[in-house]
């Protein structure tokens, strides 16, 4: 074996740390299980980390999810490798795991970098703050985002011009170009599969005009511009900076629309837009917010309540089918839709237009399996064999899957899930042992 | 590496290693150059962003995009809304 290669082994593996795997790690972690928690992300924390507030309480996400992640990442039994990449998992003789995974360089010695800051200031580059969603800049020297876990700096080398000044600034020297990637080869003894969803891209409907027409937005770059660390100082629209006053949100984008291949429903469009929605009414309370859909699916515990508490607000509904969206000098959307409960043609302008993006299967997990292979369902999301019993089994003895990456689902599903999953793997374990 | 490596003053040793893309290059001039003219326009008075746009001759939704990372770096800050309760001006952060 290479000798550069580091070993180690851990009862469990868990791949993604969103909700789903953070809570499957602490389960696993709880009940005595060394855990090494994979996330090829700068932070961990996942989509939920980044959304402002949850549904359908309203309580702000960053103050459920901080004090979770920060459970997660001090839990002893928890090794937590954020920038990381698995490459290949197979299954010995023995029924055991072994992993092969690069920790990607960060160019910041993590342990003594303070969060303070004085890199991002000294740096020259602004580029677009993935985290912000395209909607603001970010320096190439850059703390991913306040509430980043860990909430340490890291260089984005691709947007880097080499010019020192971090390093200059950096008044603990932790800022070392010396770094390199670091392959481990683990043993573990079962594997969770908490690798979430992607975004539906909108570019793919160009007849809703995202990409062209700068006021037409995502539901994740409303979550954004609606969070308490948002990337401008108020609601704007990012066209010209207009505060909005007439909001439209297209449901269903990208979900159970069989032309651009995703006939399933996500889920949790419908309510993540009520939800925003009602935030906005909050913010904007001039604003008049129109939501066009083809049905609600309100069917969550306190759903249909929320949706009732939208329309009391004044949040319209409108059972229409959005046809174009096309741009007027002004910069307002007209929207051609089907009025479906009259079915007539309609036209309406708003000055803004959220486009309720859908939940997509991430595939990268099926690639991960030698040997055996990791089958995944009809839509591409990780198959489960035996739904209705155990619904954290797949295709591979041993692993289990966790969240979204199984499917759509909202946050209190996510977590029961990693309950079902760390339970399954924990029984696993124990029969093993 | 042989040699000891001085902490601090890294970045020469990946110099040696790495040639930085001609396109970064390009986009650091590029948001210079834009910094330093809403910077020196806004020295003078404050402005909305259609003003900023016409004066740095940029498309509206690129004059948000560099005002608002501005905002952010902390350079500028946001001013007074106009009478339409539609538009914000922006001045220097003092
Ligand atoms: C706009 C919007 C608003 C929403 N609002 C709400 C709401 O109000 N209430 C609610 O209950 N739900 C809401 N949701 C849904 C919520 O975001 C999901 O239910 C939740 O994030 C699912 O968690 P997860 O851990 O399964 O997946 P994710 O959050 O997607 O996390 C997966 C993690 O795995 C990592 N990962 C992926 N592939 C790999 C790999 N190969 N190796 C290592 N790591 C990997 C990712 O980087 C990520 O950190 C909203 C979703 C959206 C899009
Ligand atoms: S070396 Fe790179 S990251 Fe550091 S200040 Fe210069 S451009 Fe920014
Ligand atoms: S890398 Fe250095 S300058 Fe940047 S946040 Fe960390 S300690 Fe501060």
């Amino acid at each position: 074996m290479n000798e550069n290669i580091k070993t180690a082994s851990y009862d469990a593996l868990v791949i993604g740390g969103g909700i789903a795997g953070g809570e499957t790690a602490l389960n696993l972690a709880n009940n005595g299980f060394k855990v090494l928690l994979v996330e090829k992300d700068l932070s961990i924390g996942g989509k939920m980390i980044l959304l402002s507030k949850v549904f359908p309480s309203l309580d702000c996400a960053a103050c459920i999810t901080t004090p979770k992640v920060s459970e997660i990442s001090r839990h002893p039994l928890i090794t937590i490798f954020t920038a990381s990449e698995i490459v290949r998992i197979i299954r010995g003789p023995n029924g055991a795991f072994k992993a092969n995974l690069v920790k990607k360089p960060r160019f910041v010695i993590v342990e003594d970098c303070t969060g303070c800051q004085l890199c991002e200031e000294a740096c020259p580059v602004s580029v677009p703050d993935q985290y912000q969603m395209g909607l603001v800049g970010r320096k190439a020297a850059y703390i991913p985002f306040s509430i980043a876990s860990p909430r340490v700096a890291a260089i984005d080398i691709e947007n880097c011009t080499l010019c020192g000044a971090c390093e200059r600034a950096c008044p603990t020297k932790c800022i070392d170009f010396t770094q390199e990637p670091v392959e481990y080869a683990i043993d573990i003894k079962t594997v969770i599969i908490a690798t979430g969803f992607n975004l539906f891209d909108p570019i793919k409907i160009p007849r809703y005009g995202y990409g062209r027409f700068k006021n037409v937005v995502t539901s994740m770059q409303m979550e954004r511009l609606l969070a308490p660390t948002r990337p401008f100082p108020t609601i704007l629209r990012p066209g010209d900076g207009k505060m909005p006053d007439k909001l439209a949100y297209v449901l269903c984008t990208g979900s159970r629309d069989a032309s651009v291949g995703n006939p399933i429903c996500s889920q949790i469009c419908c309510m993540y837009s009520i939800k925003q929605a009602q935030l906005l009414m909050g913010a904007l309370p001039m604003a008049d917010v129109t939501i066009y859909y083809i049905n609600i699916r309100s069917f969550g515990k306190g759903f249909e309540e929320f949706y009732e508490q939208a329309k009391g607000m004044g949040i319209n509904f409108i059972k229409g089918k959005i046809g174009e969206i096309s741009e007027n000098p002004k910069g307002n959307l007209v929207l051609r839709y089907e009025d479906i409960n009259e079915g007539i043609v309609k036209e309406s302008e708003h000055d803004m237009v959220v486009l309720s993006v859908g939940i997509l299967p991430n595939q990268e997990a099926s690639g991960l399996f030698q040997k055996k292979e990791l089958t995944l369902d009809l839509y591409k999301f990780v198959d489960q064999p035996d739904i209705l019993v155990s619904p954290s089994l797949t295709s591979i003895e041993g692993v289990f899957v966790a969240g979204t990456a199984a499917g759509p689902m909202d946050i209190p599903d996510s977590i029961l899930s990693a309950g079902a999953a760390s339970s399954e793997a924990i029984g696993y374990l124990n029969r093993i042992q | 590496m042989d040699m000891e490596i001085e902490k601090g003053k890294t970045v020469k040793y990946l110099k040696e290693k790495r040639k930085v893309s001609p396109a970064v290059i390009e986009d650091l001039k590029k948001f210079t150059k834009i910094k330093k003219g809403i910077l020196d326009a806004l020295k003078e008075e404050d402005l909305t962003i259609d003003q900023l746009s016409q004066k740095l001759a940029l498309p509206h939704h690129e004059t948000l995009y560099y005002l608002m990372s501005l905002i952010k770096y902390g350079f500028v800050q946001i001013g007074k809304m106009d009478d339409m309760d539609e538009f914000f001006s922006y001045k220097i952060k003092k």
